[in-house]
């Protein structure tokens, strides 16, 4: 029971400490994006292109909302779905950025301003302390980046059946298109599946980040690349750094794979996995090891590294 | 269990550099223990140990557990302080009271509000808007709060001006320390803590070269403050070392009996200061 509440409590500490990166990043994004919309529409100087047509929405509102009311069912549900994912693009984006460096300082910064004297004077383990981050970035940030598109999402409805009512209709058409409970729902998994894909990518840096005496930035990726020019140099090939650049491509498909298999699926130039096909596919299981390798070497080196950070 | 530290053959080696070089000793409950040596002796590395912060060889137990194994465990009893500035800049003060609230089972909220409630640290303020004065009145409230039985000081006091000094050690005595627990404190300003002391251990170039309680030094060690004309005969009884003060000679000796000596002048107990200097040059 002692082991649960201390990493309730470590959680809790990594959001305190992160808060920045983890909410207010997002949470001010989002209320930038609203406060954007709403102006660019009372000042009225926003011209909406739809069917090859171009109008200013306040003249043309109810003609729009007509338009849009008179779509069939499928593409009618298909323009709002797609329209809710839309935010994920780039609040996903910002979010696998900020994981990354999240990651990267995970095991460093303590050790950098020696807090980890004051960390390790407490009885908590050296895995309790790494599962906790790796926890951070594969779930807490996730729901957190989720429940500020969430929010957003219900803004971007609430705002259209505004626009609705000023162009003649109730907005019902608008709510009972966006199957909103499936969009939440999809949207939430994509995102922590997606973040889960990355795995081996965040262990690996936060690995680094246990290891690196200085700039852990570069003990994150100068390996990489060393492998990389070694490979190319004797082999004369590139499947190391490939394979990396797939993963990570792939991990932007899966965050956007709602949208992308809703545009017709021509958004990725990759075969994308729906978030739940993702736990039938090998390589995914292969990068939780590999994940998995990578975590017991930063709790190993989290327990046995001391030189770098306390010698007087 | 009465000895809280027991330490035989421990070593470390940083690459050739021996830090530690198998050195024995102990701390039994209900001690204060002032392990003092000059820098790069191997005091660090021997608190490092103890709190299972490196690795090392030999036989070493804290409370009974294996320090390089069981840190977590260990420190559920053990507490530690540094020096001032390891708190997390970016915490506040109630978040620190929260995070330890819920991580250590023998931490008593009550009492660390009360610590707090008499000074002037703000609840909301981050570590990093207080005062060294204050960040160090911070930690000791929090550490005096643990129901420890050891607590493990390293230079507790560097930074931290003379007011703040005393207190430290002060409120260290009245609130905290008593005969179930042990402190072991390294510190430069022997001279603050000499009369909270009851044990000393010097050490030098990685050994160990004093380990005595109080007691024991009083008996052995005595200086003898000697008018010049006395010189000759204080010499003959081999002192370890001598030093001028206003015209007269103070002369420290090792196991000479206080019959021996009262002939040549008043008789003192050392300061720590003057021992661990006479200690440092012996053999060199």
């Amino acid at each position: 029971m002692n082991t649960v509440k201390s990493f309730k409590a470590l959680i809790k500490r990594e959001y305190w400490e992160h808060r920045g990166a983890m909410f207010l990043t997002p949470a001010v994004m989002a209320a930038f994006f609203a406060g954007l919309l709403i102006l660019s529409t009372l000042g009225n100087d926003m011209d909406i292109t739809a069917n090859g047509e171009t109008f200013s929405p306040w003249e043309h509102l109810p003609r729009a909302v007509d338009a849009f009311e008179n779509l069939g069912d499928n593409e009618r549900s298909r323009g709002v779905q797609m329209g809710l994912y839309a935010p994920i693009v780039l609040f996903g984006f910002v979010m696998l950025i900020i994981s990354l460096f999240y990651a990267l300082g995970s095991l460093y910064d303590e050790r950098k301003d020696r807090s980890i004297l004051f960390w390790k004077s407490l009885p908590i383990s050296d895995t309790s302390t790494v599962l906790s981050k790796f926890v951070s970035v594969i779930i807490i940030i996730p729901v957190l980046y989720f429940a500020i598109i969430a929010a957003f999402q219900l803004f971007l409805l609430l705002f259209t059946t505004v626009g609705a009512w000023f162009g003649g209709s109730t907005g019902v058409a608008i709510w009972a298109s966006s199957n909103l409970f499936e969009v939440l729902f999809n949207s939430l998994f994509s995102m922590i599946v997606a973040s889960l894909w990355l795995a081996p990518i965040w262990s690996w840096l936060m690995l680094a980040s246990s290891w690196a005496k200085k700039v852990a930035f570069l003990w994150g990726t100068l390996p990489i690349f060393m492998i990389s020019i070694a490979e190319g140099w004797v082999f004369h090939s590139s499947h190391f750094i490939e394979m990396i650049g797939k993963r990570i491509a792939n991990g932007f498909a899966i965050l956007n794979s709602n949208m992308h298999f809703l545009a017709g699926g021509d958004m990725f130039d990759i075969d994308v996995m729906h978030w739940y096909e993702v736990f039938a596919n090998t390589e995914f299981w292969v990068g939780l090891i590999v994940s998995s390798v990578f975590l017991a070497g930063a709790i190993y080196t989290r327990r046995h590294r001391d030189e770098s950070v306390y010698s007087n | 269990m009465t000895t809280l530290i027991e330490a035989k053959g421990l070593s470390k080696s940083y690459g050739s550099h021996q830090a530690l070089k198998s050195v024995d000793f102990s701390v039994e409950r209900g001690r204060i223990v002032g392990l003092v040596g000059p820098n790069g002796a191997g005091k660090t590395t021997i608190l490092k140990a103890i709190l299972g912060l490196t690795s090392y060889e030999g036989d070493l137990k804290v409370l009974g557990m294996d320090p390089a194994r069981q840190r977590h465990q260990i420190m559920q009893k053990v507490s530690f302080i540094a020096d001032v500035a390891v708190l997390p800049r970016w915490m506040k003060v109630s978040e620190a009271l929260e995070f330890v609230t819920e991580v250590h089972p023998n931490f008593d909220l009550k009492k660390a509000k009360h610590f707090l409630s008499k000074t002037n640290i703000p609840m909301q303020a981050r570590v990093k808007e207080l005062s060294k004065g204050m960040v160090a009145q911070l930690h000791l409230a929090l550490v005096m709060s643990i129901e420890a039985e050891l607590l493990v000081l390293d230079e507790p006091t560097l930074g931290l001006d003379i007011l703040y000094r005393k207190e430290f050690y002060n409120q260290l005595l009245a609130d905290f320390f008593d005969e179930g627990r042990s402190i072991l404190v390294t510190t430069h300003q022997i001279e603050e803590i000499e009369n909270l002391l009851t044990d000393l251990l010097f050490i030098r170039d990685g050994k160990i070269i004093l380990d005595a309680t109080m007691e024991d030094i009083a008996d052995k060690y005595i200086e003898v403050m000697v008018s010049k004309d006395d010189a000759e005969k204080a010499e003959a009884l081999k002192p370890v070392m001598q030093r001028d003060v206003f015209g007269r000679k103070v002369y420290l000796f090792e196991g000479v009996s206080r019959e021996d000596l009262e002939p040549l002048g008043e008789l003192h107990s050392p300061s720590v200061a003057d021992l661990f200097v006479a200690k440092m040059k012996e053999d060199k």
